[in-house]
């Protein structure tokens, strides 16, 4: 479904990913593991078009997307909960999950209908339906840009790290939803530095250090690996 | 040293003009003297990294307070020329405790007003400043002896030169630099910014009340209409950002480039020759943003370090 | 930027008492502020727009509304046009202008900070204050419409009752701005840019586009107030030149992109001004009343959030 090539990245010049290739299967639940300034969130941005210097090839649904604007590729059935969550922060809650699908055309007629699985799920939003976004805690602003891009009703969901800034418990929450979620089969593409969480959800994983992959498994092989015992989980 | 030599060339060279130069020459260097040390200031100001719309405010203050001290309390033009000084920065001082805690947006457009303001402010005092009509001296300045005021404004002029080039030497030019780039930080390391930009306020306004003075000494009127003209805005921000900001180089040479095509300009074009400089700034916004002195620079030294690298390798065969 | 900013400023609210109570000590001094405030708040209004979504201060901005009088003038005096209906086509003119003017120039610092931005809507004004000086001099022009200089007489004084026009009409398009924010898509759209364009890109947004929307859409506005003003004012090249200055001053006042705030800010100050113009021999300081309060607006902000 998403095939990615040869991908190199570059800031003002400076490489940040190099040489990179992965891809994501229809109805798969895919991981990129890496710590903290490894190029997740850049290689997130560099298949949404939200970079500027790209090179390589970036496959979606046989389509490239390198040369489209992003908001035409959001279009085309990847959404994205970014790490910083972006949301509209003094437009209600009710109103930041209705522009998820205003602008997809397939997502637009069953807006009601997926308002409610996504109430279903996130029962605090419903909760929340007519205040400000801005002022809902972190954890519901999470929910809330989860909710916003289940919206357009993705065949590509995109995460990039979402358990940032979350207490433990509401962690373990959060994945136990994108679990629910992944059963609608939606593929999933999830960046994360929580490995341990991480794991729960996805099929296979890949590692990211540097801007470079250095380890591509499944998700019983990944949590048996030895460099991500040591590494990641602290075993 | 071979750069004093250089300057020193330069300054013999303007000093002379007058020996060697017709009167219509004089005439239009004084001119571009006169738009080359408004053209300073206001990059000097820019510095600091605040966009000021308040020099032609300033340069008109100074003009009516160099007539008005000359026609009402009968000091010598010579000296009103201080008075306008310490007047605009008197004013400058005052505005600038109140605008220079503004930013961006906010600061530029305040002081964009500021003409606006006094321009208001000098047609309702009519006693003082002869309201729309203006006021008129009896005669210019040194009898209109135009080789003196030539000299007279050359002199102003090196001394802005001079405190443009202490400005990007000195230590305070680190200070200046920092509340550009990073105010935060510059804060943080502990610089006084709102200290520093009063201190670049208060100087360059006070320059562009001189030469406000200088002007209204050399054509012996004040008028609203042409004392807050646009010109005094327009084109020494022109000439700056041809040139180059941040230099001393840049208002120079682009106040030489443009005064010498606006000569050229009001003789094809008396309506409207100021359409060019507006073309000019937004095609040096659009696709110069370095201006003509640090291009011309870059290639040089380009040119220069082929030019090395060739030799180097001619050595090598 | 924001476009929903609920708090406007404490003195604001003041001031506007104090306008309002004075006013009504001097009764025609409020309609005439009224009138004025309105015209003012029209104006304003499109700036808040570019700044508050594309978030540029566009210094061409009074020019943009020269050109609509101009315009507005040329198609009366070679075409017999009446201003009035000349709004229409001089609105269409303005909206292809503001969008060569966009494609040119103002897409090519979107995001690129203030200076680029400030330096080049000068350059801009320049160039159109200019340009009509090149083809019309300096020398002020006037159209005259009988219709236009009726008035209405309350007690001692006389008041132009054309001017209820730009009351009309500002409250209109104020109203049809709210209802297309709220009920559109495009509405949306603009939304949620003003808040946030990153955030609006993500959910499928063309920003670009919603860019180039608005600033037609502003400069479009200014072309239809043109209509509606010329028969009332004198134009020369410099007519719309303060307009930048007095509309900055208003957003200032509203609180950025607060666009109910704008109404009222442009009424006190038309107010403000009319009350400083009724007192003898003052009446030429009323130009400074929006310097007046623009200083005293953001030095409060600024002190506020310091
Ligand atoms: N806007 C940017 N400009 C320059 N460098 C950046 C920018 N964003 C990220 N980087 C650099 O790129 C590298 C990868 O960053 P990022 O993709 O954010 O990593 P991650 O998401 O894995 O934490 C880091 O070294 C970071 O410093
Ligand atoms: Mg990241």
């Amino acid at each position: 479904m998403l095939e990615v090539n040869n991908l190199n990245v570059f800031y003002d010049k400076i490489q940040v990913i190099w040489e990179l290739a992965m891809q994501v299967n229809k109805k798969e639940a895919v991981g990129i593991f890496g710590p903290n300034g490894s190029g997740k969130s850049t290689l997130i941005k560099a298949i949404l078009g939200l970079v500027d210097s790209v090179e390589g090839e970036v496959l979606f649904r046989g389509q490239d997307l390198t040369k489209k604007k992003t908001y035409n590729i959001m279009r085309q059935g990847i959404s994205l909960v970014p790490q910083n969550r972006e949301l509209f922060p003094d437009m209600t809650v009710k109103e930041n999950l209705k522009l998820g699908s205003a602008f997809i055309s397939e997502a637009r007629q069953s807006t009601d209908e997926t308002l409610d699985f996504i109430y279903h799920i996130f029962p605090v939003l419903k909760k929340r339906e007519e205040q400000l976004a801005g002022t809902l805690s972190g954890g519901q602003q999470r929910m809330l840009t989860v909710g916003r891009g289940l919206m357009a009703k993705p065949q590509l969901l995109i995460l990039d790290e979402p358990s940032v800034g979350l207490q433990p418990s509401l962690v373990i929450e959060l994945f136990q939803k994108l679990k629910e979620i992944k059963e609608k089969d939606v593929s999933i593409l999830l960046a994360e530095q929580n490995v341990r969480q991480g794991l729960k959800i996805i099929d296979r994983g890949y590692v990211l250090e540097n801007g470079r992959i250095v380890l591509e498994e499944s998700a019983e092989d990944l949590l048996e690996n030895e460099h991500i015992q040591k590494s990641y989980l602290g075993i | 040293m071979k750069k004093i030599i250089f300057y020193l060339f330069f300054v013999i060279m303007a000093a002379t003009l007058p020996y060697y130069a017709g009167g219509y020459l004089l005439h239009v260097s004084t001119t571009i003297l006169i738009f080359m040390s408004l053209s300073l200031s206001w990059d000097m100001m820019l510095r600091t990294g605040q966009l000021s719309f308040g020099n032609a405010g300033f340069f008109g203050l100074g003009a009516y307070a160099s007539l008005i001290s000359v026609s009402n309390l009968d000091i010598h033009p010579v000296l009103s020329l201080f008075f306008a000084a310490v007047f605009a920065a008197g004013v400058a001082l005052v505005v600038g405790f109140a605008v220079l805690r503004l930013r961006k947006i906010y600061f530029a457009i305040t002081t964009l007003a500021l003409a606006l303001v006094f321009e208001v402010i000098v047609m309702n005092l009519s006693d003082l400043t002869g309201g729309s009509s203006g006021r008129v001296l009896p005669q210019a300045i040194f009898g209109g002896n135009s080789v003196l005021i030539y000299w007279l404004i050359l002199f102003i002029t090196i001394i802005v030169i001079l405190i443009s080039e202490l400005l990007n030497k000195s230590k305070t030019h680190y200070a200046i630099n920092s509340i550009r780039n990073d105010e935060i930080t510059a804060r943080s390391s502990g610089i006084n910014v709102f200290k520093y930009l009063v201190f670049v306020f208060v100087f360059t306004s006070a320059i562009q009340g001189i030469i406000g003075g200088v002007y209204t000494q050399q054509y012996a009127f004040v008028m609203p209409e042409s004392t807050f003209s646009l010109d005094f805005l327009l084109l020494p921000i022109a000439m700056a950002l041809v040139g180059g900001i941040y230099t001393t180089m840049g208002p120079i040479l682009g106040a030489i480039f443009l005064g010498l095509i606006s000569e050229y300009l009001k003789l094809i074009m008396p309506y409207g020759h100021l359409f060019i400089y507006g073309l000019i700034i937004v095609i040096v916004i659009l696709f110069l943003p370095e201006g003509i002195y640090k291009v011309a620079r870059k290639k040089y030294r380009n040119r220069k370090s082929q030019e090395v690298k060739l030799d180097a390798s001619s050595e090598g065969k | 930027m924001k476009i929903n900013q609920k708090k406007t400023s404490w003195l604001f609210a003041i001031l506007f008492f104090i306008v309002i109570i004075v006013g009504i000590w001097d009764a025609s001094a409020l309609i005439y502020g009224l009138q004025r405030g309105s015209l003012y708040a029209l104006i304003a209004l499109p700036l808040a727009m570019v700044l508050g979504i594309m978030d540029i201060l566009n210094l061409a901005h009074g020019e943009l509304l020269t050109v609509g009088l101009y315009a507005s003038y040329v198609l009366f005096i070679n075409f017999s046009i009446d201003p009035l209906i000349s709004t229409l086509p001089v609105f269409i003119f303005l909206v292809i202008l503001g969008g060569i003017i966009y494609f040119l120039t103002i897409k090519k610092v979107l995001g690129e900070g203030h200076l680029p931005q400030l330096l080049l809507t000068f350059g801009i004004s320049i160039m159109l204050i200019e340009l009509i000086k090149i083809y019309w001099t300096t020398r002020p022009r006037n159209v005259y419409r009988a219709y236009a200089s009726s008035s209405i007489t309350i007690g001692n004084f006389r008041i132009g009752s054309y001017e209820f026009l730009y009351v009309f009409l500002a409250f209109a398009v104020f109203l049809l701005l709210k209802l297309f924010l709220k009920k559109t898509r495009l509405g949306q759209a603009v939304y949620a840019v003003g808040q946030n364009p990153r955030g609006a890109e993500i959910v499928g947004i063309n920003v670009d586009l919603v860019y180039l929307f608005i600033f037609c859409l502003s400069s479009g506005i200014l072309g239809l107030t043109a209509g509606v003003m010329l028969p009332r004012v004198s134009i020369f090249p410099l007519t719309g030149n303060p307009f930048s200055l007095i509309s900055f001053a208003l957003v200032a006042m509203a609180g950025m992109g607060s666009i109910n705030g704008i109404l009222l800010a442009g009424i006190t100050l038309g107010i403000a001004e009319a009350v400083i113009q009724a007192i003898p021999g003052y009446g030429g300081w009323s130009d400074l009343v929006f310097f007046g309060v623009l200083i005293a607006v953001i030095m409060a902000k600024n002190i506020q959030e310091a």
